[in-house]
């Protein structure tokens, strides 16, 4: 395993009966990035982070973390890795500080708790119990309890489910600090934005195999929509314009919109240029890129759900 | 050991907490206490006639002591149960400490054949052992007097051929709640160590703590020995506020020796691991509470703890037999109240090979991981 890499996974696979929960996956996740396992509820995502970290064993296949084979050095990795389980919860009469405590204790570790406290924004919180906190807070608290142990390697499974849009905005910004701080973050999720907002790479899994994994970025552009500009309100004689620039139109005629299929070979400017000659005029421009949800459903035929989080 | 102390501390700490569960730990058995004792303080629990027949001939009573017997059986009053000819009768009412036990001698059914046919005085002695403390032996030896009188007047025309020796035996008075009390401490160890055992085996699983105590180097036999370190606290608790109850509330005199704290901690031990048992066949905590009442509820009624076993049928006096709670409840009160030594060692040390092989059960087969 070269020294660049986290975590390698070779045919990694795991059933239960008849069901096969992941299905011979490979990857790599490269030291100090932010690799985000996307994909919807039952997918594979939480087995596969259950095997790395050591809390179910795989049928077949294997991986290392840091070097480490996962069958035999489990020890030895449980030092060097943090681990936010899917809905964190602790001894819920222990306070804040007290759970840091804890846990750092089972490390025999001694972090700057204040600090780690600091650093997930409970300061104010410090005295209260677990049971009392939100469950933003409470991830938060598991973030900080993830970190105890200084980890290199953090792996957060889905840290957001079930989180309002401002605590999953908080949440965010902890995850980027820790990649600021050069930690590798193994982050599983079913949103699509959160991946979009924080992965440097994405691995797309469905049905227990990897679809599709790369930068984010490529991951759109060679599996996504073409990115859309939209003339609201246009004018219908903007389609032979832009025919003429070698682009693809299309005019709406319910809604008076114009969209126009963007590629690489020509530039927004010279359509605008082309548009502002012709004297096509038009309300709105907007434009539409193609996300990661288009490259899901592009490659599984099945949308991943845009549930909001409660 | 630092991750034993660290996890124990967190547990006492959610405990001391927890003021709801405090009260309940503690109000349960306390209000037990309460009203049992001062409904029965007053009175005794024995009522039984145990009867050593030595007037046998190749094994068989003789005519006239299986008479005797049969009188005294019909007269309805109390159970006769039957004590081995080879045993010492009187150690053996000391050591069980029976309320009494009349002892038919050899010669019994020659005397009274003699007295029959000859109207002699020629004399025979029976033995009536009984516990001078006890309200029922008083009952039991007016019954037999009045029996003996009876053959006295009918088979000898009033020549006193038969008489009966008493002989007390026990030195102090135990009332109900001297026996009570050691088995609410018995119950209160069982109780406290399968509940929270099993409610926080259930719990941690299905909140997923277990799996993230899995990720840290806590080994799982250090968290198990600390649950099971704080158990034998809580029970110890317990024990400490039912015992001011029995001496403040009843002026009970209790022996605390270490025998019966060793008992205590045993039974925390044995129940800890019986716990763990449960929980890793339960769901989840709801199932878990219901569970644990299955397991419970039946071995506090039939495990000696509110009804003396002889006092209960015979098939329930053999499932008692099997129920871990009956060892502890008759150590404890072996130790702490009738200073029998030898009966305190020996429930003790059936409890501690229990409880160890509970422990390793139970410490076996929860998982903090999945298959």
């Amino acid at each position: 395993m070269s020294s660049d890499l986290a975590i390698s996974v070779e045919n990694l696979t795991k059933r239960y009966g008849d069901l096969t929960a992941v299905n011979g996956i490979s990857f790599n996740v490269n030291r100090g990035e932010i690799f985000a396992f996307l994909g919807p509820n039952g997918a594979g995502k939480t087995t596969t982070v259950e095997i790395l970290v050591g809390l179910r064993k795989p049928t077949s296949g294997g991986a290392e973390v840091l070097g480490f084979d996962i069958a035999k050095d489990r020890k030895e990795i449980k030092k060097r890795i943090g681990v936010l389980p899917q809905s964190f919860n602790t001894y819920d009469r222990l306070t804040v500080k007290e759970n840091v405590e804890y846990f750092a204790g089972m490390f025999d570790s001694s972090p700057d708790v204040d600090g780690l406290i600091k650093l997930v924004d409970l300061e104010d919180k410090k005295k209260a119990q677990f049971r009392n906190l939100s469950g933003g807070l409470k991830q938060r608290l598991g973030i900080a309890v993830a970190l105890v142990n200084d980890p290199e390697v953090v792996f957060l499974d889905e840290p957001t489910s079930g989180l309002d849009p401002k605590a999953r905005h908080g949440v965010w910004r902890l995850i980027e600090n820790l990649h600021d701080e050069g930690k590798t973050v193994f982050l599983t999720t079913h949103y699509m934005e959160e991946a979009e907002a924080l992965a440097d790479r994405v691995g797309i899994i469905h049905n227990g195999k990897i679809v599709a994994l790369d930068e984010k970025d490529k991951l759109i552009a060679e599996h996504g929509k073409k990115n859309l500009l939209v003339l609201r309100k246009a004018d219908p004689k903007a389609v032979s314009v832009i025919d003429k620039l070698g682009l693809k139109a299309n005019y709406d005629e319910g809604e008076g919109d114009v969209s126009i299929n963007l590629n690489h070979a020509v530039a927004v400017s010279d359509i605008m240029q082309a548009l502002s000659s012709a004297r096509v005029s038009f309300s709105e421009l907007q434009l539409k890129r193609s996300s990661l949800e288009d490259v899901f459903l592009n490659l599984t035929g099945e949308e991943l759900g845009k549930e909001e989080p409660a | 050991m630092n991750h034993i102390l660290l996890d124990l501390k967190a547990s006492l700490k959610t405990f001391a907490r927890n003021k709801s569960t405090i009260f309940w730990t503690l109000a349960f058995p306390s209000v037990l206490i309460l009203i049992f004792g001062a409904i029965f303080s007053q009175s005794t629990i024995r009522n039984d006639l145990y009867i050593q027949n030595q007037d046998l001939v190749d094994g068989e009573a003789t005519y006239w002591s299986d008479q005797l017997i049969s009188i005294l059986n019909e007269t309805d009053t109390f159970n006769i149960k039957m004590v081995d000819v080879s045993i010492n009768a009187t150690d053996y009412a000391l050591e069980n400490r029976l309320d009494s036990l009349l002892i038919i001698p050899q010669g019994f059914n020659e005397s009274t054949n003699l007295a029959i046919v000859t109207h002699s005085d020629s004399s025979i002695n029976m033995t009536l052992v009984y516990d001078q403390s006890s309200s029922s032996s008083a009952i039991v030896q007016s019954i037999v007097f009045g029996i003996v009188e009876r053959m006295n007047f009918e088979f000898s025309q009033g020549q006193y051929f038969l008489s009966v020796d008493s002989v007390p035996i026990a030195p102090q008075r135990f009332s109900f709640i001297d026996f009570f009390m050691p088995g609410v401490i018995g119950m209160t160890a069982m109780t406290t160590s399968i509940f929270t055992s099993v409610s926080i085996s259930s719990r941690f699983k299905e909140t997923g703590v277990f799996h993230k105590l899995a990720t840290t180097p806590l080994k799982r036999y250090e968290w198990i020995l600390s649950r099971t370190i704080f158990n034998i606290l809580v029970s110890y608790l317990g024990m400490v506020v039912m015992l001011l109850i029995g001496v403040v509330v009843f002026n009970m005199t209790i022996t605390v020796d270490a025998v019966s704290l060793v008992m205590v901690a045993m039974a925390s031990l044995l129940f800890s691991g019986i716990g763990m048992i449960i929980a890793r066949f339960v769901k989840d905590p709801d199932g878990a509470d219901a569970a644990a009442n299955v397991v419970t509820f039946p071995m506090m009624f039939l495990s000696g703890t509110f009804f003396e076993l002889s006092q209960m049928p015979q098939f329930l006096q053999t499932i008692a037999k099997v129920l871990p709670l009956t060892y502890v409840s008759e150590g404890l009160r072996a130790a702490m109240i009738f200073g029998q030594a030898d009966q305190a060692l020996f429930n003790t040390a059936l409890v501690s090979v229990m409880g160890v092989v509970s422990i390793i059960v139970g410490s076996w087969i929860t998982k903090w991981e999945d298959d």
